[in-house]
C-alpha cells in the first residue's frame, strides 16, 4: 500500500519534473545555451504569482497569466542582453554558463531582500487531498499537474511538427548555418526558443508554488533536475526530457520506500551519474559523442 | 584587530589554494568542475576524522585527505571525461549534490547537519600550531607549495599536453596523446591539491559541517578564478583576496542595512560574474586575448 501511494506521489512529482525539464530541453537543444537561469525563471514566476495572488489578492488566473508573461520577458531579455553579447565574440559554452549562474545569484538575492529567505506558499483548496479508494490519497493539483504535462507534451509535439516556427526551431538545433542559408534568422529563432522554453516552465512553477511552496533558492534544484532529465532523456529530445523528468520523480518518490527521506534528494543525481557512465547519449539521444 | 586580520589572511590562503587548484583544471585543461566544494568537504571531513581518531599531525592528515580526494575524483572523471565537456560540468554538479547529501545524512560518520566538533589543534613535526601566527605561516607555505606545484606542472610536458588537449583535442590525440588519461590525471591532481585546503580549514575552524560545502561554495571558488583571471598563476589568489575583502569592505558602508549585507555581497559578485563574462571573460589579470583561454 505504501508502495502504491509512493508510486502515485512519484507520478505527480515526475509530471512536475517533466514540465520543468522540457523548457530547459527546448532551450538547450536548439541554442546550446547552458541556461542555468532556467531555475531563476521558475522562481521569478513563482514569486510573482505568490505576490499577486496571495498578497495583492489579484484573481488567480490573472496572476498566473501575468507571472508567466513576466517569465517569458525575463527569458527573452536574458538571451538578448546577456547571452547574445557573449556569443558574439568567442562565446564558449562555459562563459555563457557562468554568466547565467551569475544572473541566478543576483536574482535570488534580490528576491531574498524583497520577500525574505524563508519559505512562501499559496493556500488553495485545490491542494486538499482526496481519497481515491483503497487509502491512496491524491490532491486535485496533483491530478492537474499530470494532465497539464500530458496536454503540454501533445501541444509541443504538434507545434514542433506542424508549424513553421516549430520546424524552424528543430532545424536550428540540427544546423544553425543551414537555417541561415534558408534565409531564416537564427537570432530571431533563438528568441522564440527562449520565449517557448520560459513559458513551458510556468505551469510547473505555478503548481509547485501551491503544492510544495517556494524559497528563493529553489531555482538551483529546478535547473539541476532539468539538466539531469535532459541528459537522461538525451540532449535534443523533448520526449526524452519529459520521460527523464518522470523517471526522476518516480525514483525520488520510490526511494523513500527503502531509504530515509534525506537521502532521496541524491537519488536523481546517482541516476544521472549512472547514465553518463553507461549511456551518455541518454534514452533517445543520438549525438552525445565528441 | 590583529586576530581578525590574521584570521582573514588564513582564510584567504585557504581560498587561494582552492582557487589555484581549480584553476589548474579550468585554466590549463579546459575542464570545468562544479564539484570543488565537494572535494573541499571530503578533505575537511577526512582531516577532521583523522585528527580525532588517528593523529593531529598535518603530515598524516594532509596526505590522507589528498589521497582520498584523488581517488574520489575518479567517480566523476572516469564516466564523463570520455564524452563532451558539457558532461563533466553536469557530472560534477551531480557529484556536488550527492556529496552534500552524504555530508548531511551519513550521520554515523559525518555527524549530520551538526557536523564534527572539537577537532584538536594541528601539530607539525611534534609542535602544536596553537597561535594564529604559526597557523598562518603553515597556510601560506601550503599556498606557496600548491602554486609552485601548478607553476612547475604547467611547464612540464604534462602541462603542455594539457594545453594541447584544451586547444584541440583531436589534434592532440593525433600526436599520440591520450586525452582521457591526461585529463583524468589532471582532475586527480587538482582534487588532491584542493584536499590540502580542506584539512587546513578543518583544523583552523576546529569543526566541519555540511553548510560550508554547498554548490554555492563551488561557485564562489569559480568566481574567484574568473574574477582574478583563469590560466594565470596569481589570478586565483587575487580573486580569493577580492572575494574575502568584499564582505569586510561592505561592513564599512554604513548606509547599507546590516540584515541585507550577505545578500548585497552575493549580488555584487553575481553581477561581477555576468559583467566580466560579457566584457572581459579572461578576468582582471587574464590574457586579453580570449582565444588562448576560452576558445575550447
Amino acid at each position: 500500500m505504501l508502495f502504491l501511494q509512493l508510486l502515485v506521489d512519484g507520478l505527480q512529482l515526475g509530471a512536475l519534473y517533466a514540465l520543468m525539464a522540457v523548457g530547459f530541453a527546448v532551450i538547450f537543444g536548439s541554442t546550446r545555451v547552458f541556461h542555468y537561469a532556467h531555475g531563476t525563471t521558475y522562481v521569478i514566476i513563482g514569486y510573482l504569482f505568490y505576490w499577486l495572488a496571495e498578497r495583492l489578492h489579484v484573481p488567480w488566473w490573472l496572476a498566473a497569466a501575468f507571472a508567466a508573461f513576466a517569465g517569458v520577458v525575463f527569458g527573452v531579455a536574458l538571451d538578448r542582453y546577456v547571452y547574445r553579447p557573449i556569443q558574439r565574440d568567442e562565446g564558449s559554452f562555459f562563459t555563457v554558463f557562468v554568466a547565467s549562474f551569475g544572473i541566478g545569484v543576483v536574482a535570488e538575492n534580490i528576491i531574498i531582500i524583497l520577500f525574505g529567505a524563508s519559505f512562501v506558499s499559496i493556500s488553495t483548496p485545490l491542494t486538499r487531498a482526496a481519497d481515491v479508494g483503497g487509502g491512496i490519497v491524491v490532491s486535485y493539483l496533483g491530478i492537474f499537474s499530470v494532465l497539464a504535462a500530458g496536454l503540454l507534451f501533445t501541444f509541443l509535439n504538434w507545434f514542433l511538427a506542424r508549424t513553421d516556427v516549430g520546424v524552424a526551431l528543430r532545424a536550428l538545433s540540427e544546423n544553425p548555418e543551414l537555417v541561415r542559408g534558408f534565409g531564416l534568422n537564427p537570432r530571431k529563432l533563438s528568441q522564440y526558443t527562449f520565449a517557448l522554453g520560459s513559458l513551458l516552465v510556468a505551469p510547473a512553477a505555478l503548481v509547485a508554488t501551491c503544492v510544495t511552496g517556494l524559497t528563493p533558492t529553489a531555482g538551483h534544484r529546478v535547473v539541476l533536475i532539468s539538466i539531469a532529465a535532459s541528459i537522461i532523456g538525451g540532449i535534443g529530445s523533448l520526449r526524452g526530457a519529459g520521460l527523464g523528468g518522470l523517471i526522476l520523480g518516480l525514483a525520488e518518490s520510490l526511494a523513500v520506500w527503502k531509504l530515509s527521506t534525506g537521502w532521496s534528494e541524491a537519488v536523481a543525481f546517482v541516476i544521472l551519474l549512472g547514465f553518463i557512465l553507461a549511456r551518455p547519449s541518454g534514452l533517445f539521444g543520438t549525438r552525445a559523442r565528441v | 584587530m590583529v586576530g581578525y586580520i590574521l584570521n582573514l589572511l588564513i582564510l584567504v590562503s585557504i581560498s587561494g589554494i582552492l582557487a589555484a587548484s581549480l584553476n589548474f583544471i579550468i585554466g590549463y585543461a579546459g575542464i570545468y568542475s562544479m564539484a570543488h566544494a565537494a572535494f573541499f568537504g571530503i578533505a575537511a571531513y577526512t582531516g577532521a576524522l583523522i585528527a580525532l581518531h588517528v593523529s593531529a599531525s598535518l603530515l598524516v592528515a594532509i596526505p590522507a585527505a589528498m589521497a582520498m580526494c584523488a581517488a574520489l575524483s575518479l567517480v566523476i572523471s572516469l564516466p564523463s571525461l570520455r564524452v563532451r565537456g558539457e558532461y563533466f560540468v553536469v557530472a560534477s554538479l551531480g557529484l556536488q549534490m550527492i556529496a552534500f547529501t552524504v555530508f548531511s545524512e551519513w550521520k554515523d560518520v559525518t555527524g549530520g547537519l551538526g557536523g564534527i566538533t572539537g577537532v584538536p589543534i594541528a601539530t607539525l613535526f611534534g609542535y602544536k600550531l596553537r597561535s594564529l601566527e604559526s597557523f598562518l605561516v603553515v597556510s601560506l607555505a601550503c599556498l606557496a607549495f600548491v602554486t609552485g606545484v601548478i607553476y612547475v606542472l604547467a611547464r612540464t610536458s604534462f602541462g603542455r599536453s594539457l594545453r594541447a588537449i584544451r586547444d584541440n583535442e583531436v589534434a592532440a590525440a593525433a600526436f599520440g596523446k591520450n586525452p582521457t588519461l591526461v585529463k583524468t590525471i589532471a582532475v586527480a591532481i587538482s582534487s588532491a591539491l584542493c584536499g590540502i585546503a580542506g584539512v587546513l580549514y578543518a583544523f583552523h575552524v576546529s569543526f566541519v559541517n555540511p553548510e560550508t560545502f554547498t554548490v554555492d561554495q563551488s561557485v564562489l571558488i569559480m568566481a574567484m578564478i574568473i574574477i582574478g583571471g583563469t590560466g594565470t598563476v596569481f589570478g586565483p589568489i587575487l580573486g580569493a583576496l577580492i572575494i574575502h575583502l568584499l564582505p569586510a569592505g561592505l561592513t564599512y558602508l554604513t548606509f547599507l542595512p546590516a540584515r541585507e549585507l550577505a545578500s548585497m555581497q552575493q549580488i555584487i559578485y553575481g553581477g561581477a560574474m555576468v559583467l566580466l563574462m560579457i566584457y572581459r571573460p579572461s578576468g582582471i589579470i587574464g590574457r586579453a586575448n580570449l582565444k588562448d583561454t576560452w576558445s575550447k
